[in-house]
């Protein structure tokens, strides 16, 4: 059973549609992510589903029950919002125990449920503090303690770790799948960081301009994206495209550029006019000659991590961003491209992908 | 060499207040033609380092000099810098187009080519379309390029920029960084920049200062100081994921795991270290190998980011991160082997936090 | 960089001290008259310095004047405590009406809110002048006319505006998050309001508070109009030093400084609060 359903969720402000018909599921124990640029309308959903938005048309089911027209108060969720929103005037604990004074919770077990969520999440020494006193991160597993505490069928994450520095940020997104787990909810987190997307989704929702655009597992989306919003939205660094003039004979479409040639499945959409779509890292350093390569020149060499991001020119003129784990030793290099898709210029709609032979490495 | 700042420091005195020391006798030279990013957390000094260079902050004590000439008297317009603010500051009366070329009008004999040379900047920004617009109603990201347009446009000693792509739309991140870096070496300029975002300082600078608390901890190469870093905050904080640290306890040619007693990592290089030495063990994420291996440990998550697998592994009582360029079956609970070569361990000393050793070399 | 600082300072403490001495003289000058008998208020050239005496607050308290015509019976502490009365019930009244109000507009989008939130607030601007006759009438008729119950009401019009005005926008300013938060956590909307919000903005209520009894007790029109001898506060009451016998000016300067003292003590302990709420409410974040 579900754990979470909406169903055509729209939500419009006077002559606005921020949300369209916007319908997912997330099955007890799961986590969806949903994903897009800001404005997407992510937040709004997240309060729709919470009953915090009150021009909300559609369905929502929290645990198999139809909540639409229930206020927040009765619906089961726990909400843990992007600026924490904790209580100023009162003590952590008192904070953490405030769902469960609502539950009508006798004090003593109130204590003890406090102080094992608090535990768990590291913040037990700080609970007689108020949140002015605490750092973020602190302040953050507070707002969690607080959604968790009252062991709710249905959490919210908006964006949680927005607000939280780097380090502590990648520290969260190894522990929270851990701590989610052990609840059993169904979870929807908002982000529009991609890998978080990737390290915390069982299934990813990309949402942008209102709509939804795409569900499905993080290396479905990945790998073939339903059109060029999403091949470009999911991917960092995003996915390269270009604008290709295809050829189509003999149940091929061929599309040449860059000094690269591909062969997709014929596609009548992407007939003449078309986009093709290369991700960074699937272009790859060969030396010079290498089949199926081409020679371009690199503009600059800006190190990602442990990777290095090349902006490079192709001898036609395209710039194309390469992420590859070696450096560059001169100016000059040959790159190879392993898999490439096609989209349809006018709908945008992704039409065939075509896979050459990884490169040795 | 262009810029240098010697032994600088700044003191904020507010009344009834204690002073706070924001910058402690910092020391810093830039090459002609280098790009140098201030890299730390909020409050670590690099904003009120970058201020008296510009001129916005007086200098408490110290000197700095712009090409053998002392700057820190004067006022901001005689310094010859170029700024772009982290508030983008950007002039509302005045369209995009005006905004940017506003230092060259002043400049008659640059009148003819303003045109040419705004349009130019603005292409490689992808601001073109915004041009005739006035700076009310445009998004951050947008007003930021137009900012960074403003500063990078001038033919000066000197350009200083704060958070000058922190609002980029993620979309166009990875491009505007490779073509603004190609920009600064093309036109030979010289550059500081202040962020907390350290792949932004990775991606563009040529060297990195890291500051914490008011000093420098170090200056260097990204690969100095990812390889080699100085101390323990250095090591932790640059890169993603952190360096892995671990107590420990130093034995002749061997570190004993303060965790594990039972297992001592020998070291490459012999270290003057007093037997019992408190030392801590540092390795970095992507120089663990992952297989078949004595030293075992507990997985705790893996999370496959689209180009490389992250792991958290138990081992030692501590949660170290492993990271491997191609996805492995493992999951929560299974035991996986951990390849640890000595010529990839660094130790730090345990209570100054300062390195020992990196690898096969002293520190 | 030479030293533009010295002169600045000086300038600058040249302009503040015009100001100052601008505003408060008159204050300064009405304190000196109320120590001083009448004839040597109107001595000319005036005197900075004279023998004081204490003849015009003892007429006060004690409420009886001794003049050359006769002796006058004074109702000054009367006024006082109707002043208080007025004062402190208006307010009251007010914040009972205006926080919800306030909130209610801040949170709520609601058909014609904006139109209604301006009508109340153009109460605030328009001359009191324009509604007192009808309104003088009008409560002769419902028999509320010289009632402390009738006066109370028509200060709303005074009061509320600026409860409205100040305490909208602090609720405006803060996050609606935490009370939704708190929603969330079980909590019905009446507990978010009352345990959340209402506690959150007690800085905001305060100030809107302490200007709504500085307003109703400055205000004279309507007392004077719609109220007589008995329930008159300070503000009119003063008048009655206007006699047959000649203007007591220095009674009238006495009962001017005991009545600016409460509203200045209450503003001097609040001015902190006073700014920030003023600015909250004028200036949208």
């Amino acid at each position: 059973m579900a754990g979470i359903t909406a169903e055509r969720i729209s939500v419009i402000y006077g002559k606005r549609r921020v949300l369209r018909e916007v319908s997912l599921e997330v099955a007890a124990g799961k986590t969806l992510v949903l994903f897009g640029p800001s404005g997407a309308g992510k937040s709004v959903l997240l309060r729709a589903i919470a009953g915090l938005e009150p021009n909300t048309q559609g369905l929502v089911r929290i645990a198999g029950a139809d909540v639409s027209a229930l206020g927040p108060e009765r619906r089961g969720v726990g909400v843990a919002f992007q600026n924490f929103a904790l209580y100023p005037h009162f003590s952590a604990f008192d904070n953490i125990a405030s769902p469960l004074r609502a539950q009508g919770v006798v004090a003593g077990e109130i204590g003890r449920r406090v102080e094992k969520i608090a535990a768990l999440l590291k913040i037990g020494h700080v609970l007689n503090q108020f949140p002015r006193e605490l750092s973020n991160g602190q302040r953050q597993r507070t707002a969690l303690a607080r959604a968790l505490v009252g062991e709710p069928k249905a959490l919210l994450l908006d964006d949680p770790l927005r607000n939280v520095d780097a380090k502590l940020r990648y520290e969260m997104r190894l522990e929270l799948p851990r701590l989610l787990r052990g609840f059993g909810a169904a979870v929807i987190y908002v982000t529009q960081d991609f890998r978080e997307a990737m390290a915390l989704g069982d299934e990813v929702a990309i949402l942008a301009g209102g709509e939804l655009l795409q569900l499905g597992t993080p290396e479905t989306i990945y790998a073939t994206p339903n059109n060029v919003a999403v091949a470009r939205l999911f991917g960092d660094p995003p996915m390269n495209l270009l604008a290709v003039e295809t050829e189509t004979r003999g149940g091929e479409t061929v599309a040449a550029i860059a000094g690269f040639r591909f062969r997709f499945v014929a596609s009548a959409e992407a007939a003449g006019k078309a986009l093709l779509g290369i991700r960074p890292d699937a272009l790859a350093l060969v030396p010079a000659g290498t089949r199926g390569a081409a020679p371009m020149t690199i503009l600059a060499d800006t190190p990602l991590h442990d990777r290095h991001v090349l902006l490079v020119r192709a001898k036609d003129g395209n710039e194309l961003v390469v992420s590859s784990r070696v450096p560059a030793t001169s100016d000059e290099v040959w790159v190879k491209p392993d898999v490439a898709l096609l989209f349809a210029q006018a709908s945008g709609l992704h039409m065939a992908t075509a896979v050459q032979e990884r490169a040795m490495a | 060499m262009t810029l240098q700042l010697a032994s600088v420091c700044k003191t904020y005195r507010r009344f009834g207040k204690p002073p706070v020391a924001a910058v402690k006798l910092l020391d810093l030279e830039v090459a002609d033609g280098e790009t140098m990013a201030l890299l730390g957390s909020s409050g670590c000094g690099k904003t009120s380092s970058l201020r008296m260079i510009a001129g916005f902050e007086a200098v408490t004590s110290g000197a700095i000099k712009l090409k053998a000439r002392r700057i820190d008297t004067l006022p901001p317009a005689r310094r010859g810098v170029a700024m772009a603010f982290e508030t983008y500051a950007l002039y509302p009366p005045l369209t995009i187009a005006e905004n940017i070329g506003f230092a060259l009008a002043a400049d008659r004999s640059a009148r003819g080519s303003a045109a040419s040379r705004v349009r130019q900047i603005a292409d490689l920004l992808e601001i073109t379309p915004i041009l005739e617009r006035r700076p009310a109603g445009l998004s951050g990201g947008e007003q930021q390029r137009a900012s960074l347009a403003r500063a990078l446009i001038r033919n000066v000693d000197l350009h200083l920029l704060d958070e000058p792509m922190s609002q980029l739309e993620p979309q166009l991140r990875a491009v505007l960084r490779g073509r603004v870096k190609s920009l600064l070496r093309e036109r030979g300029y010289t550059a500081v920049f202040v962020t907390h975002d350290q792949t932004e300082a990775n991606a563009l600078a040529d060297r990195i200062a890291v500051m914490e608390g008011g000093v420098l901890q170090q200056c260097g190469t990204a690969e100095e100081l990812r390889e080699r870093p100085s101390n323990t905050f250095v090591a932790t904080f640059f890169g993603e994921p952190p360096m892995n640290l671990l107590p420990a306890i130093a034995e002749p040619a061997v570190a004993r795991l303060t965790g594990a007693p039972e297992i001592a990592l020998p070291l490459a290089v012999p270290l003057a270290l007093a037997e019992g030495q408190a030392i801590e063990i540092g390795i970095r994420p992507h120089r663990i190998q992952l297989g078949n291996f004595p030293l075992r440990g507990i997985v705790l998550s893996n999370q496959w980011l689209g180009d490389e697998a992250h792991i958290a592994v138990e081992f030692a009582g501590r949660t170290i991160v492993a990271v491997s360029p191609v996805r492995i079956a493992v999951r929560a609970g299974d035991a996986i082997g951990l390849g640890i070569d000595p010529a990839s361990l660094h130790v730090f000393d345990r209570m100054s936090g300062c390195a020992l050793a990196h690898g096969g070399m002293r520190a | 960089m030479v030293r533009p600082d010295l002169l600045k300072l000086v300038l600058r403490g040249l302009a503040l001290a015009a100001v100052v001495i601008f505003f408060l003289f008159p204050i300064f000058w009405i304190l000196l008259m109320s120590f001083q008998t009448n004839t040597q208020i109107l001595r000319l050239p005036p005197r900075l310095f004279f023998a004081p005496t204490l003849a015009n607050y003892t007429a006060l308290i004690s409420g009886t004047l001794h003049t050359a015509s006769g002796t006058l019976q004074i109702t000054f502490l009367r006024n006082l405590g109707n002043s208080f009365l007025l004062s402190t019930c208006s307010v009251i009244v007010s914040l009972t009406l205006g926080v919800p109000a306030a909130y209610a507009f801040a949170r709520f989008r609601f058909r014609l809110g904006e139109n209604i939130a301006f009508t109340l607030l153009s109460f605030r601007f328009a001359p009191p002048l324009l509604v007192l006759l009808p309104l003088s009438l009008d409560f002769q008729q419902i028999g509320l006319s010289n009632t402390y119950v009738g006066l109370i009401w028509v200060y709303q019009l005074i009061c509320l505006p600026l409860i409205l005005w100040i305490v909208r926008g602090y609720f405006e300013d803060s996050s609606p998050d935490i009370e939704h938060a708190y929603r969330v956590d079980g909590h019905s909307w009446w507990r978010a309001f009352s345990r959340i919000a209402v506690p959150l903005a007690r800085p905001g209520i305060a100030a809107a508070g302490l200007l709504a009894f500085i307003f109703a007790w400055n205000n004279f029109v309507f007392a004077l109009i719609l109220a007589s001898a008995d329930k008159q506060p300070v503000t009119v009451g003063a008048l009655a030093f206007v006699t047959a016998a000649g203007i007591q000016y220095g009674q009238i300067a006495a009962a001017i400084v005991l009545s600016i003292l409460p509203t200045l003590i209450l503003a001097l302990y609040a001015q902190r609060w006073l700014v920030e709420g003023l600015s909250l409410g004028a200036v949208k974040g």
